[in-house]
Order: structure tokens, then C-alpha cells, then sequence
């Protein structure tokens, strides 16, 4: 097992599946070998801060900055450190005026005259210069009303660019003149709470994980559409776009494919019913494992879920249920033609998407059962607990291909017709036929050897990295 | 409080500048917090008519900003059916608490008096007023002499 398998994630059966070498290869490049491999770090709220303050510490020292600014100059140039250093030492008073530190025009008189009393702007009450202050645009108000504006700004969630009260003015505050001027604790760290949280948010390396109340903050060096499984909540996303991974599709792709199957999901429900009859002996089945090859309760006939055809075809090579098959005289015919075309083409990529949906839904119980069987025969002492552990292993990388099997549907769909379409749906349905041949075989587990199933895995991953490593654009 | 302080002091400052555009400014005296006032534009084809206004202030004025209400029927892409106004300087967004309320009313009555159809609250006034601007001062004219308030005399 690689080190840099480890560093990536602690999840035993990615660490051990998720690269192609084992030990007995010295040193590779995973890069190279797997398609969806990420450098990631997964970080706690500390080691964010760490990171953040290194980078602070370094401009403040190198141009003589106090560290709140600088703090707010790397929020503003989204962490570019190098480039920051070079704008400042290039025109200091055009990149301060540009983030918002300086103001435009140099800041007026003091506001405080000799013998003449001065009001605070806002709350019109007597001010001395004791208990008023102002930022470096010279808008000059009371304690009182700083305290209260920071507040107020404070509840509605703002925070690192609360700007100054006068009128028109963009001047934002930097954390120390905030901190200093709140009285109550509880607001202090509220303020530097959702600072953190927008300093994260505008660093290009830095993500929080999508995990319902997950703190983890993922540090990736490149902003890749690659998966990260989220160490403390195991919540599985894209790096890049944060929402469920989607290889081989891209982002753009899967969220163009995720709203038209909510627009147009309504239609296919209606139309793809949840049952099918048996092709040969006509009696209703309703599906209730996750794999495709069927075997008719009634009648034993052997068919393929998806195409109801016989499934001794799909065993050979030329697989091809996956597939869909443009009819080749659509140009000649009329609109309404074309537009039924149009949905039976969407249709034929929304059922399969649909159904290895509900397959990966379906396996779930498939787990469920594996592990109360592995129960029975550990409490009747046939083997051990240890002896039966690859069957979750098997149905673990089952649920993972199949995963990405159902992502390979949207990008089809959107795929122009051509060489690398027919190159990708002839890989595709090559790793379908071979899940379909272990989810068959788990579900079977007591009567296939182990070796044989081990095998099979073998080869479903194979599959399943060689499409990806053919297609998978990031 | 400071909403208190400022407001009687604004209140008394708008009366005394005599401003012809915002007058008959009515305040309740157990509730500053409401203001009511009567808008008079200049440009047609409002200038036939007046339009009574609410201003609202929130307890934490002038850390938060007023709300502004059409109470008279206004036929204009910015105000809407029910009276709001989209005001960009009352905006949570844009609301600075040293912003005074004479400078939302100057706003405002640009706004009546120059309508903005790029950002409208109704769609088919602004498509009027942009596309076919004598049918929309048609209808306007003819709607503000309905429904609207009388001006005042001087």
C-alpha cells in the first residue's frame, strides 16, 4: 500500500482499491496511474488558521503592513501572495484605493476643531475625539455607533467587508478596528467566525467539505472536478463544483443533465413504469436486487432487466444494451418526428441513468443482507468473521462502479455522435456487462468461489479506471 | 435612544428647509418611527397629480434603513401594485447609517420623476415606457389624474 494512497484518504477499501498497484510495485506516480487521483488534506479548523496566518505573517513582514491588513489585502487578492507583494511594491496607494483599504481622495481635516463642539454624524449626540474614531477615509463617528453599526452588520452575516458609515463611502474594516471596537464577547466571535468562513471561501486552495455540519475544511494545490471523500463525515463530492461526484460527466454537464431530468422527470416517470413483465412467460416482475440480469421466477427465463432480450447475448462482448441506437433517416422527417426522437433518445439515457440509481439504492439492501448472512455463519462456525470480509469489499466496489456507471449516462447524452462516442459507449457497455456479472455473482455469493469473485472484481475495476482514465476531463 | 434623537432632529430640519417637492409631512407624535408626507414631481405625467407616501423607520435606525410606501396608486415601472418602491439607497445592501432622510426623499423623487424601466418592479410599464413611451404617457396621465391626490395650491 502507497503512502500517498494513505494521505488521500483513510477509507481501508479506497486505500486498497482505489490505486491499481499493490506493495509489490517500488514507486509509482498514482497520477499517472489513477484517473481520479487528488492530492488532498483534510484540515481542522487550527490548521486552517495555521495556513492562513503563515501566509498573513509573510506579507506583513515583507511589506511592513500591519497583519490585519494584510490579512484583508489576501482576502481581496483571493491569497495571491506573490502577486499582492508585486502590486504593492509596483503602486502601494492603486492597490490599497483598489481593495478597498484607502479611499480614493486623501481623507479631510480633522474633524475636531479647537473650542467648537463636534457631533457624531449618525447619532447626532456630542463626540470628543477620545470616544469617536475613524478608518483611514477619515469618516469620523462615536464608539457607540461604530460598536452598534458593526453589530447590526454582524447579524445580518457580514463580516470581513463591513464597510464605513459615511455616506457613499466603501472603505471596508479591517479585523482589528472591528474587534476592537465590539463590547460583547459572544459578537467577537461571531464576527471571527464568519470571517473564517469568507477568508476559506476566497482561498483558491482551500473548500469546506458539503457534509451537513461538517467542519473539515479540504486543501487540494489544483481546483480539479475529481472526487473527495470527506474524512470525518465520509460525504462524497466533486472538488471543484462541491455537489455528488459525477465522472466521467463534468460539471457543467451534470448540472445541465441533473435539471432537464428535473423538468423532465415527470414525463419518464409517467412513461418507464416500475415493473416489466417477463419476455417469455408474460408474468409481472417487479425488480428487487440491484442487478440487471434477471432470472423469471415462473418460467426461469434469463433476461436483461434493461432491454428484455435474452441475456445469454449480453455474456459475450458484444454487450450493447448500454447503447442507444440513432435512427439514421431522422433528418428526412418532420418536426413532430423529430421531437419524439428527440425525448425517446433523452428517454433511453434517463431509464438507464434512473435505473442504476435505483440499483445502487437497491444494493444497499443487497449490504444489509450480506451482513446478516455473514452473522449466521459466523454464529454457526462455518469460518470466521475475517473469512467473509470480501464479500463487503465486493459490494463496496460494486456500489462505486455502478456509481460511476450511472454518470457515464449524462455524459453519452451529451456526447456528439462519432468515433469517441462509439468508442465510449463500447467501454461503457463493457463495464456494464461486467457489474451486472458481479452483482450477479454477490448476490450469489455462497455458491461462487471466492477466487472467481475476487476475479470478477478484478476485472470490474479495470473497466471502470480504463474508461475513466479514456474520457475523465478535469 | 438614538433612532429618537436623530429622527426629531431630520424631522425638523425637512420641515424648516421648505422643500416643494416632499411636503405635509404628518408624524405621530407617540410614533416618529412613521412618517407620512405628500410627493409632488415636477415631469409629466406625474406633475398632475400628488402622491401620499410612508416612510417607516426600524427601532435600529440609522443602523438599518427606512421603508418607503406608495398609500396613493402611482402608474410607474418602479412602484408596484401594493406600493413598494425599489429604492437602491434604502437597500440592506447599500444602507449607510450616516445616509440622512433628506437624501432617500431626493432619491425618491428622482425615481417618480425619472423612471428607471432597466431595473422595474413591472415589467409591462417598463416594456411601455422604453418601447412605446406616448401610449405609456397616455395611460399614465389618464391614471394619475384618477387616482391621484390633489396638489397643492402654492
Amino acid at each position: 500500500m502507497s503512502d500517498e494512497e494513505m494521505d488521500f484518504s483513510d477509507d481501508d477499501y479506497d486505500a486498497y482499491y482505489g490505486g491499481e498497484f499493490d506493495g509489490d510495485v517500488d514507486h509509482v506516480d498514482p497520477l499517472k496511474n489513477d484517473p481520479e487521483y487528488m492530492d488532498v488534506a483534510f484540515l481542522i479548523d487550527t490548521e486552517v488558521e495555521r495556513l492562513l496566518n503563515e501566509s498573513v505573517e509573510e506579507l506583513s513582514n515583507s511589506i511592513q503592513v500591519t497583519p490585519s491588513l494584510a490579512k484583508m489585502l489576501l482576502h481581496m487578492s483571493n491569497w495571491n501572495l506573490p502577486e499582492v507583494v508585486a502590486r504593492y511594491r509596483q503602486d502601494s496607494h492603486k492597490l490599497l484605493t483598489s481593495v478597498h483599504i484607502k479611499p480614493p481622495q486623501p481623507p479631510p481635516q480633522n474633524v475636531f476643531q479647537d473650542g467648537e463642539v463636534t457631533f457624531c454624524p449618525v447619532c447626532l449626540a456630542p463626540m470628543s475625539p477620545d470616544n469617536a474614531s475613524h478608518l483611514t477615509c477619515g469618516h469620523t463617528f462615536c464608539k457607540d455607533c461604530w460598536s452598534m453599526h458593526f453589530e447590526v452588520q454582524i447579524m445580518q452575516g457580514m463580516s470581513v467587508g463591513i464597510e464605513c458609515m459615511g455616506n457613499n463611502c466603501q472603505v471596508s474594516a479591517p479585523e482589528d478596528f472591528v474587534l476592537g471596537l465590539l463590547n460583547r464577547p459572544q459578537l467577537k466571535e461571531k464576527y471571527q467566525q464568519y470571517a473564517f468562513a469568507d477568508y476559506v471561501r476566497s482561498h483558491p486552495q482551500l473548500r469546506f467539505c458539503p457534509g451537513p455540519n461538517c467542519n473539515i475544511v479540504v486543501q487540494a494545490k489544483e481546483c480539479q472536478a475529481k472526487r473527495v471523500i470527506c474524512v470525518n463525515c465520509k460525504t462524497q463530492f466533486c472538488y471543484k463544483c462541491g455537489s455528488d461526484y459525477h465522472a466521467p460527466t463534468d460539471c457543467e454537464t451534470i448540472r445541465k443533465w441533473l435539471t432537464k431530468c428535473a423538468d423532465d422527470s415527470e414525463t419518464a416517470n409517467y412513461i418507464s413504469a416500475h415493473t416489466k413483465d417477463c419476455p417469455k412467460c408474460h408474468i409481472c416482475i417487479e425488480k428487487n436486487g440491484g442487478c440487471n440480469h434477471m432470472q423469471c421466477y415462473n418460467c426461469k427465463n434469463d433476461f436483461c432487466w434493461m432491454c428484455l432480450g435474452c441475456w445469454k447475448a449480453h455474456g459475450s462482448e458484444y454487450y450493447e444494451c448500454s447503447r442507444y441506437k440513432e435512427n439514421p433517416n431522422i433528418a428526412h422527417e418532420s418536426a413532430h418526428a423529430q421531437a419524439r426522437e428527440a425525448l425517446k433518445k433523452y428517454l433511453h439515457y434517463y431509464e438507464r441513468w434512473e435505473n442504476h440509481s435505483k440499483s445502487l439504492k437497491l444494493e444497499e439492501e443487497t449490504l444489509a443482507k450480506i451482513r446478516e448472512r455473514i452473522q449466521e455463519k459466523v454464529m454457526a462456525g462455518t469460518g470466521t468473521w475475517i473469512d467473509w470480509q470480501y464479500l463487503l469489499d465486493a459490494a463496496a466496489l460494486l456500489a462505486k462502479c455502478r456509481y460511476t456507471l450511472q454518470n457515464t449516462y449524462p455524459f453519452a447524452y451529451y456526447l456528439e455522435a462519432g468515433p469517441r462516442k462509439d468508442l465510449f459507449e463500447y467501454q461503457q457497455a463493457q463495464l456494464e456487462a461486467e457489474i451486472e456479472n458481479l452483482s450477479w455473482k454477490i448476490e450469489r455469493a455462497e455458491m461462487t468461489d471466492r477466487g472467481e469473485l475476487e476475479n470478477q472484481m478484478d476485472i470490474v475495476e479495470k473497466r471502470r479506471s480504463t474508461l475513466l482514465s479514456d474520457f475523465l476531463q478535469v | 435612544m438614538a433612532a429618537t434623537r436623530r429622527l426629531q432632529k431630520e424631522l425638523a430640519d425637512i420641515r424648516k428647509s421648505g422643500i416643494k417637492s416632499f411636503r405635509d409631512i404628518q408624524v405621530d407624535e407617540s410614533n416618529i418611527l412613521t412618517w407620512q408626507g405628500l410627493i409632488v414631481p415636477e415631469n409629466p405625467p406625474y406633475n398632475k397629480g400628488a402622491f401620499r407616501i410612508e416612510v417607516n423607520f426600524p427601532a435600529e435606525y440609522p443602523f438599518k434603513p427606512p421603508k418607503i410606501n406608495f398609500k396613493t396608486k402611482i402608474y410607474h415601472p418602479n412602484v408596484d401594485e401594493k406600493g413598494q418602491v425599489c429604492l437602491p439607497i434604502i437597500s440592506a445592501e447599500n444602507w449607510k447609517p450616516a445616509t440622512k432622510t433628506d437624501q432617500v426623499i431626493e432619491a425618491l423623487i428622482n425615481l417618480v420623476n425619472e423612471p428607471e424601466p432597466e431595473h422595474p418592479l413591472r415589467a409591462d410599464l417598463a416594456e411601455d415606457y422604453t418601447k412605446d413611451r406616448k401610449k405609456f404617457m397616455k395611460n399614465a396621465e389618464e391614471f394619475t389624474k384618477k387616482n391621484s391626490e390633489k396638489r397643492p395650491a402654492d
